[in-house]
């Protein structure tokens, strides 16, 4: 289980790396995070399960200004690293899988925490950074900026390593603490979560035609859907 | 003043993907910015180091836009450093021009990369993923690197231009006209995706009625959802609601 961790720690790190301080290029996200957690942790597919809900859900918070969105990056490793473990322990039926997407809500908020904690640090360096310059040292821009990138990478270690320890945790600790009756009731609530995601989609996509196009697309494919199963 | 080197270009070019490597609340992009244009300022002023330092200073100003589009301003504070060490422009120019496109080319990069193409590139992945997670993956990351990378790429030798080269290329790229195709698109297969999630919850069996009336729950839900997303409910605050709601079905 150990290289487990750390190639969660590390791979996950890498992943946070592309959120924030470099290159954007979509690696962090959901989708992407939990296949990845999915497949480090014994299964890629319930991984993968977890990340096509939680890609959308958070989709409506944008990174403008200094705003920071919830960490869906971090809500992903949780995810699919506790869905992985799931699957090979108590089984991931609808109840754990809505019980862990639901639990990873506390993930998201704590990882925004910890990113809003290191752009407070990079004040620092980037006025150590200004103060350096001043006195004649070009360097330092190029030294401040390995700071804040060091800052981000660890801190996107720390949490990849913290947020998969608390997947597995709630996996082979907390969700077999409940009777397959009662987390069957806890089932009830799992269509509202892709839902959920649907609806960022559609805040997000706002134009003249958008309500028109999202619900007769909804129709189309949901009573293809329903045809399909009722016939296949 | 000889011109740029390729080293140093290709230097400037591969640092900005780093723009937001020290984000601070103070400075925002600052740090980043002064690091991605170092390679061209150390030319520039190889032999004059006194003004080269007042150079990476000017860059250490607040700056802040959306990361991709910081290349489009990134080759244009290039060109104009080079006019400013060959004095042929006041360094006052440069500040002016960062501060005049930082903000609307920040609106206009959130709207086209936040706003569109993620959510374009984010529901497609996912949708292919149902088929295989590693098809999704790919073409999540396809469909927004493909234009990201080509926009920055793009963007950057449009401003390495000159200002006017920039602002020419921001008028061709049309980029609002883009943005929305790319929510069109995004709207088209966020309704696929809620039809096939919708599809797959309804009751077996339970007859046309009973779909009918899920598919009305289904869409009603949605709507909801995006009204409360709309008045800036976060999906964090609706996720708790619902969590909530099942430790009180578990208490039960």
């Amino acid at each position: 289980m150990a290289w487990r961790f750390l190639l969660a720690t590390v791979l996950g790190g890498m992943c946070y790396l592309d959120r924030t301080a470099a290159c954007q290029l979509m690696l962090h996200r959901p989708l992407v995070v939990a296949t990845l957690m999915g497949a480090i942790f014994g299964n890629l597919f319930a991984g993968a399960q977890v990340g096509v809900v939680l890609e959308l859900i958070y989709l409506a918070r944008l990174p403008v200004g200094a705003s920071i969105p919830p960490d869906d990056t971090g809500a992903a490793v949780f995810g699919g690293s506790a869905a992985a473990v799931a699957s090979s322990s108590v089984g991931l039926d609808a109840a754990s899988f809505t019980g862990l997407l639901l639990l990873s809500v506390f993930v998201a908020e704590t990882g925004k925490l910890a990113d809003r904690f290191v752009r407070k640090i990079n004040v620092r360096i980037a006025r150590l950074t200004a103060e350096s310059v001043d006195r004649g040292d070009a360097r330092a821009v190029e030294h401040g900026l390995l700071a804040g990138l060091t800052l981000f990478a660890v801190m996107g270690a720390v949490l990849a390593l913290v947020f998969s320890g608390a997947g597995v945790a709630v996996s082979k600790g907390l969700l077999p603490m409940f009777g397959p009756a009662s987390r069957g009731n806890f089932a009830s609530l799992l269509p509202a979560l892709p839902l959920l995601g649907a609806a960022s989609v559609y805040s997000c996509s706002r134009t003249e035609r958008t309500a028109a196009v999202f619900f007769l697309t909804m129709a189309a494919v949901f009573g293809a859907t329903v045809i399909f199963r009722w016939t296949g | 003043m000889p011109p740029l080197t390729t080293r140093a270009r290709r230097a400037v070019w591969l640092r900005q993907f780093l723009l937001q490597g020290c984000w601070n609340y103070e400075g925002m992009q600052n740090v980043g910015f002064a690091y991605a244009i170092l390679p061209a300022l150390r030319e520039f002023y190889s032999n004059r180091p006194e003004e080269g330092l007042k150079a990476v200073k000017r860059h250490l100003e607040f700056f802040n836009t959306q990361p991709a589009m910081g290349a489009v301003i990134l080759g244009a504070a290039v060109r104009l450093e080079e006019r400013v060490a060959s004095e042929e422009a006041d360094p006052r120019a440069i500040g002016t021009f960062k501060v005049g496109l930082m903000g609307s080319l920040g609106a206009i990069g959130d709207s086209f990369f936040w706003g569109a193409l993620r959510p374009m590139a984010s529901v497609a992945g996912v949708l292919l993923a149902m088929l295989h997670p590693l098809l999704g993956i790919g073409a999540l990351l396809l469909l927004y690197n493909g234009a990201h990378l080509a926009i920055r790429w793009r963007g950057f030798t449009a401003g390495m231009e000159g200002p006017e080269g920039a602002v020419g290329w921001l008028k061709g790229a049309a980029l609002n006209v883009r943005t929305d195709d790319r929510k069109l698109l995004s709207a088209i297969l966020g309704g696929a995706y809620a039809g096939v999630f919708a599809g797959r919850f309804a009751v077996q069996g339970g007859g046309a009625f009973h779909a009918l009336a899920w598919f009305l729950f289904s869409a009603a839900a949605v709507h909801l959802f995006s009204v409360l997303l709309r008045k800036a409910v976060s999906p964090s605050e609706i996720l708790s609601f619902l969590l909530f709601v099942g430790v009180l079905i578990l208490w039960r």
